[in-house]
């Protein structure tokens, strides 16, 4: 067979599993979210309504909205701090050594973690009766010492946020001490030379260089940080009320409890418009490489 | 004399810094590992010695729990997906970094953004249709969506294998009259192997551990591991040793297995823009 005709037979399975289970399910949540869309109503999956379904989550659900706002500062944060921390565990980490390597060797166990059970795990170490963190949080906050962690709504917000940064610090971290180890070391000795304390090294020599690779983890870890739905769903499944509310979990919500399916289509395709411009940003620094 | 005194105070700060991170990464996972060994009294306590009992790794496999029953489905779904993604993202990565393909930028981009595709927007149509085809609640419906999300990584980690197989060996052999597939039979496919062992158990992590299919497709005879810690729920609270008994099962494969392919692990989870 001729190379010419063999290097697209060899693409075709691929192409036609990624559409079938990718693409295709992608533009038929595009149409369901038109539809009235109602799981106990068989025909109602064709009966098309036009844009009504975003309107009535633009205009009349409180709840879309407030899935909106938790997702966003859940975002936000969770990106944030697990960036600024993942650094700081990277810089400590990169010098290399026999301890270090062991401890990035130990970096690999949390990620291995299912996030469901990261999820349990973190509704157990904050139980009030027996969780470990909530006891030792009380004794080195005493104003948090006979609180719910999980029954107060911004207190819920925050274990879900720890139990998030808790599990991508881990995988960061390695993503950016393979960043760091590319950074030219002579560069760096140079500007020590010059006199340059540890800080100003970091940054205008470290933090420049390591731009590209912040930036990928930044949009990488985004991506993940939006679709949230595991962990939230074993930790507090969106409790109190709707305090911890992501956009995934509201959307499985209205489509599977609720039956709602094409409402539910309907914010998930509103969920995938960040994600475009999120994955384009990506795809550019993947192929800058290439 | 001073610099150097300084720089030990520095290089102890810094240990103690990495011992913290160590502390408070490894405590929740200890902190299940030990509750996965004590009896349903202590449990209930902040006790550090206690003494360890074998029962809740048998109460699981029990009625009303069968944690044996997910943990077959888990391991056939995982096994099953992997195996059938494994050759297929092979065959397309070789093409992709071997030839020039029309629109072959395109067809990269698309699969590496397929990964990035909510999971939720994804499973609904999947529920409808497996409702109206009577794949609800099967494994092969589970298998079907699993190779939604393992595709893309395996696509393009086997790229980053092949990529960097060179290819000289290829080319001798072409000029000595073998054809293109005897040259990837024979010569790419054990070069490649490692590569290929590695992007499987990769896949197969992320399939063991992959939740929101499972919970939505699924709710008694194909059920999976994770989902499975729903059942831990009575009515006095969470059975927290059971609870943590079956976490173990869940994650204790896994740790082995990315214990094996560590070196890799960054390189899977970016698709390769980390390298």
């Amino acid at each position: 067979m001729r190379d010419s005709t063999l290097k697209y037979l060899l693409v075709l399975p691929a192409i036609v599993v990624v559409f079938a289970t990718a693409i295709w399910p992608l533009f038929e949540s595009l149409r369901l979210s038109f539809t009235v869309g109602r799981l106990s109503r068989p025909g109602s999956l064709e009966q098309y309504l036009g844009f009504e379904n975003y309107l009535w989550a633009f205009l009349y659900e409180p709840a879309f909205w407030n899935s909106v706002w938790v997702t966003t500062i859940y975002t936000i944060l969770t990106v944030g701090l697990t960036t600024v921390l993942a650094l700081g565990l990277a810089l400590l980490l990169a010098p290399g050594g026999r301890f270090r390597s062991g401890v990035q060797t130990l970096l690999i166990l949390p990620f291995a973690m299912s996030p469901a059970l990261i999820g349990v795990s973190f509704r157990f170490m904050f139980n009030p009766e027996f969780g470990l963190f909530d006891a030792v949080f009380g004794v080195l906050i005493p104003p948090l010492a006979d609180v719910s962690w999980l029954v107060d709504p911004v207190l819920a917000f925050a274990v879900c946020v720890m139990a998030d940064v808790w599990g991508w610090i881990p995988f960061l971290t390695l993503v950016l001490i393979g960043g760091l180890a590319s950074v030219p070391q002579d560069t760096i000795e140079a500007a020590q030379v010059d006199g340059a304390s540890g800080w100003r090294v970091f940054r205008d020599v470290t933090l420049p260089q390591l731009a590209p690779v912040l930036a990928v983890v930044i949009i990488l870890k985004s991506i993940f940080s939006l679709k949230t739905f595991d962990q939230i769903f074993m930790l507090t499944n969106g409790g109190p009320g709707t305090a911890t509310q992501t956009l995934s979990h509201y959307i499985y919500f209205n489509g599977m409890k609720y039956g709602q399916i094409g409402y539910a289509a309907s914010v998930a395709w509103l969920m995938v418009i960040p994600m475009i411009f999120l994955t384009y940003a990506y795809a550019k620094f993947v192929f800058r490489r290439e | 004399m001073l610099g150097r005194r300084r720089k030990q105070v520095v290089n102890a700060l810094q240990v103690a810094l990495i011992l913290i991170a160590i502390l408070i990464m490894l405590v929740p996972i200890a902190w299940i590992f030990m509750a996965a060994f004590k009896n349903h009294i202590d449990v209930f306590q902040l006790k550090l010695f206690f003494t360890p009992t074998f029962e809740n790794f048998g109460t699981v496999f029990e009625p009303p729990f069968f944690v044996g029953h997910k943990l077959m489905n888990s391991t056939i779904v995982a096994f099953v997906t992997v195996v059938l993604a494994i050759p297929i993202a092979t065959m397309a990565a070789y093409s992709f970094s071997r030839f020039r393909l029309t629109g072959e930028t395109a067809m990269l981009v698309v699969i590496l953004a397929t990964q990035f595709v909510p999971a939720v927007v994804i499973i609904l149509p999947f529920f409808v249709m497996f409702r109206d085809i009577g794949l609800l609640d099967t494994r092969i419906g589970l298998i079907l969506v699993n190779l939604a999300i393992v595709m893309p990584f395996a696509i393009w980690m086997i790229k980053g294998f092949i990529d960097g197989i060179p290819l000289d060996t290829e080319e001798a052999a072409m000029v000595d009259g073998s054809s293109r597939l005897q040259v990837i039979r024979n010569i790419v496919l054990p070069m490649a192997a490692p590569g290929l062992l590695t992007a499987g158990i990769f896949c197969f992590i992320i399939a063991w551990n992959e939740f929101l299919f499972a919970l939505i497709l699924t709710n008694k005879d194909a059920v999976t591991l994770p989902i499975g810690l729903a059942l831990f729920k009575a009515e006095e609270g969470d059975l927290w040793n059971l609870l943590s008994a079956a976490g173990i099962i869940i994650m204790l494969p896994m740790f082995v297995l990315a214990l094996i392919i560590r070196k890799y692990f960054v390189q899977g989870m970016t698709m390769g823009a980390v390298r």
